[in-house]
């Protein structure tokens, strides 16, 4: 009773409250133009952080809102002008002329990137970035993969006259791959490596989604696409006909109870998934009772004592580091796993140190800690950064390889580009049978670069792709192709 | 021990932190629906900015005749969508990849980076709203294919694309306007991502009259000769002519127009772009609030505020501003240069 007597007079409170608080603020009504002007209309009484969305809003810098509230009149900051005008109801105008004028020194890029943050785009996580999947087709045959080979069908009746499958293997080409005709539909087999894929038919020039794959995601456009997971590992259960509901769960799934739904098979529960490379903790839910996976003897005990299976996806790489053989404790860390320093305990060996991890294809720094000095990998020629932010550099599954087949004097080489935040400092090239070499994993895209060499930044004498940059010299341009 | 008067402030810092939080959720639950519409229209589709490049010379050696490959009397087009744009995969003269579909294009304009080595033919100069393109050279194109089309010696211009490629991540070789289907009827579905080209005769109707023939709810007449069309449409109860600009991925309006058409508008954001050592630049960005073409209203695009004079001095006409991406998304757009005639078919609201 008291409960409701309170929620009775918070909603009367509101009801006095809000259309209040809404005429105050509203970031709406703040700014308008008026014969060349353009005038913001603040509010006094705003609070601090009123006053910061709009100084956000409106690129008002904040030293300017300060003036504005301490009751000056004129304000000048840099070469512009603002006139302050107070109203009734504690409302103050500012304004000044609009600078409209197209700039020489603006870059047009300075523009497109203030818009595109203006403007929302579907902002589909990259599909590396994807740590595992499942399939949802309404029948079961209407998408097969093995053997790397994706099969896609779409039943269609009706006559057409050509048919192609565009997505993100074949950077959503329209023309390059074409459908087979057969008796009730359309087919085409795809070699694929195991992971997530984005996907359209067009039908006679026509788009549409895969009229029997339920797993859809908004594009820019804001249509649907349709989207298969090319899964590279199965979840199998033997037994247990007769529970109601098999599940599986894991740190790739947050560990969420919900779990992943299994599906009953002539001898018991399976789910086929796509892992990222990495190593995976995981359980069985059956009935919502608890359970590691018999069928896997890999069992290890978590931080509280709990037993979880344990499996891993993806070739491991042998970090090594010969020597230190006196050393008590070698730990390796890097970008792979947030650089902590006491989880990648490495394990001795006569020659030295060495450690078997799994870690997804990409770019990493990483470095040893041998008795708590850190120290680079000295058997790694390539390296980014200097001094104390050196470190050792690796690209596993690299699919790219700089390479500059002159300057074989130069005492330091370096790549630098799009793909590290034009970082002057890496990555470091290695000098191999008389060229600098750097190897690198690139997802498919874009890639703008330079080479440094001993200081001086150069073009890519080997490649023919340039485009001007805002400093008005070039950049060498490499574009990567969707691998498959 | 704890008094009564303790009892009490406990009590009230308790109802206070729920009047706190009620109102926290009711001003949420304001500002959600305060910005649902625009949230929906900027998640769902498209949109950003101003055309990405404009020329400054239209002659009518620009217009061309493309081959059908198929003998067909028509083609069906599909476009893939990067951002807003509308990308046509096409090969030109050997080089893969995408054109965008930009009707602000006077003529056909080449990416550098993979033409610069083309014969050249002449050398002009061009303008871009956002600021100077540069200097744009003129080159001799052999052939350019796409869908079912082919084109043959061809005169292009050449500029650095490489902001839209950066921005959007697809290899882009040029923009395509109207210049190359001025002699075909232009059908733009920009929510199916089709462009659909029918071959027409001397009086601009289709040639094969067994398709269903396009039914608009509203035409306009084109006036003037050029690739660029210009429309007019209606704010504040005052006539203004728009650009109609494929490539812009939103609207765009002048900061010129006067306060009567300026109160329609709401601003939401703005930026002052700092230049080096120069004055700012500035650009607003909000919503269309009344704008109609013919009787039709069309109420909450997307567009931005800014100055459009070296657009007008590029096109050679006054423009007030131009309908981009957040005009397109409404309707199914069908143009004749022959018939000198520009339709549209509303689809807000209706499925796909």
């Amino acid at each position: 009773m008291k409960t409701i007597a309170c929620y009775t007079l918070l909603f009367l409170a509101l009801l006095l409250n809000s259309p209040v608080a809404r005429a105050q603020f509203d970031p709406d009504k703040v700014c308008r133009i008026e014969d060349g002007q353009v005038i913001f209309t603040l509010n006094l009484k705003w609070s601090e952080k009123e006053k910061k969305e709009v100084s956000k809003l409106f690129d008002l810098d904040s030293a300017l809102i300060a003036q504005v509230y301490s009751g000056k009149s004129v304000i000048v900051i840099g070469d512009e002008s603002w006139k302050v005008k107070k109203l009734p109801a504690d409302l103050v105008e500012l304004s000044k002329s609009i600078q409209s004028k197209p700039n020489k020194n603006i870059k047009i890029n300075d523009i497109f990137l203030v818009l595109d943050k203006w403007m929302n785009f579907a902002g589909n996580e990259p599909e590396s970035s994807v740590i595992y999947g499942v399939n949802n087709f309404e029948v079961s045959n209407a998408f097969i993969y093995s053997s790397n080979t994706a099969r896609f069908y779409l039943p269609i009746r009706k006559t057409a006259q050509k048919v192609y499958i565009s997505g993100t293997f074949n950077n959503w080409s329209t023309t390059q791959t074409p459908m087979k005709m057969m008796d009730n539909g359309w087919m085409v087999d795809l070699k694929l490596k195991p992971g997530k894929y984005a996907y359209k038919f067009i039908v006679d020039g026509r788009w549409t989604t895969d009229p029997s794959n339920k797993l859809r995601e908004r594009g820019d456009a804001g249509d649907y696409n349709s989207v298969v997971y090319c899964c590279n590992h199965l979840f199998e259960l033997k037994g247990h006909k007769d529970a109601r509901k098999v599940v599986v769960t894991g740190n790739f799934y947050g560990w969420n109870p919900r779990g992943l739904a299994m599906n009953p098979t002539s001898d018991g529960w399976s789910l086929p998934i796509y892992l990222r490379d990495g190593t995976y903790a995981y359980k069985f839910l059956v009935d919502n009772e608890w359970m590691t996976d018999p069928g896997n003897p890999t069992v290890r005990e978590d931080a509280d004592g709990n037993l979880n299976s344990f499996l891993s996806i993806g070739q491991s790489f042998l970090f090594k580091l010969d020597g230190y053989t006196t050393a008590e404790k070698v730990v390796l860390t890097g970008s792979f796993n947030g650089w902590s320093e006491n989880e990648l305990v490495m394990d001795k060996t006569a020659k030295g140190w060495q450690f078997p991890y799994v870690v997804s294809a990409g770019n990493y720094e990483y470095k040893f800690i041998v008795d708590g000095e850190w120290m680079i990998d000295p058997a790694n020629p390539f390296t980014s950064g200097s001094g104390d932010t050196q470190n050792s550099f690796i690209a596993l599954k690299a699919n790219h390889v700089f390479e500059l087949n002159q300057y074989p004097e130069a005492k330091s080489v370096i790549v630098t580009g799009s793909f590290n935040g034009w970082n002057t400092q890496g990555y470091r090239m290695a000098k191999e049978g008389g060229k600098w070499i750097l190897p690198i994993y690139f997802q498919p895209g874009k890639y703008t670069y330079k080479f440094i060499v001993d200081g001086t930044w150069i073009l890519d004498p080997a490649n023919k792709l340039y485009e001007q940059n805002e400093y008005d010299t070039n950049n060498s341009v490499l574009w990567v192709e969707p691998f498959n | 021990m704890i008094n009564l008067d303790q009892i009490f402030k406990m009590k009230w810092e308790r109802i206070k932190y729920r009047i706190i939080c009620s109102t926290i959720m009711v001003a949420f639950f304001v500002f959600l629906s305060s910005f649902s519409l625009r949230f929906m229209a900027s998640t769902f589709p498209n949109a950003s900015i101003i055309s990405i490049y404009n020329s400054l010379n239209a002659s009518s050696s620009d217009f061309y005749t493309p081959e059908f490959k198929l003998k067909a009397d028509s083609a069906v087009i599909p476009m893939k969508r990067v951002g807003r744009l509308f990308l046509i995969e096409a090969t030109v003269d050997g080089e893969t990849g995408n054109l965008v579909f930009d009707t602000g294009a006077n003529g056909l304009v080449l990416n550098s980076t993979y033409f610069r080595n083309h014969v050249r033919s002449g050398g002009t100069s061009s303008t871009g709203i956002t600021g100077s393109v540069g200097h744009v050279e003129q080159i001799s194109v052999g052939q350019i294919e796409f869908a079912d089309l082919k084109y043959k010696n061809l005169k292009a211009d050449v500029a650095n694309l490489g902001h839209i490629e950066n921005r959007r991540g697809a290899k882009i070789i040029g923009l395509i306007g109207f210049s190359m289907m001025r002699d075909l009827e232009i059908m733009i579905d920009p929510r199916n991502s089709v462009l659909k080209l029918f071959k027409i005769d001397k009086s601009g109707k289709r040639l094969k009259s067994g398709l269903s023939e396009f039914k608009p709810d509203y035409t306009q007449k084109i006036d003037g000769n050029t690739n660029i069309l210009f429309l007019k449409g209606i704010i504040g109860g005052k006539t203004l002519n728009f650009c109609f600009d494929t490539g812009a991925e939103t609207n765009a309006i002048s900061s010129d127009s006067n306060k009567k058409i300026m109160s329609t508008l709401t601003i939401t954001r703005r930026t002052a772009l700092k230049g080096a050592g120069a004055a700012g630049s500035e650009v607003l960005f909000g919503r269309m609030n009344d704008f109609a073409i013919g009787n039709q209203p069309i109420q909450n695009m997307e567009t931005i505020i800014t100055n459009l004079d070296a657009l007008s001095e590029a096109y050679g006409t006054h423009i007030d501003g131009m309908l981009g991406n957040s005009f397109l998304e409404h309707g199914i757009i069908c143009v004749n240069f022959v018939k000198k005639q520009f339709g549209i078919r509303f689809t807000k609201g209706e499925e796909k």
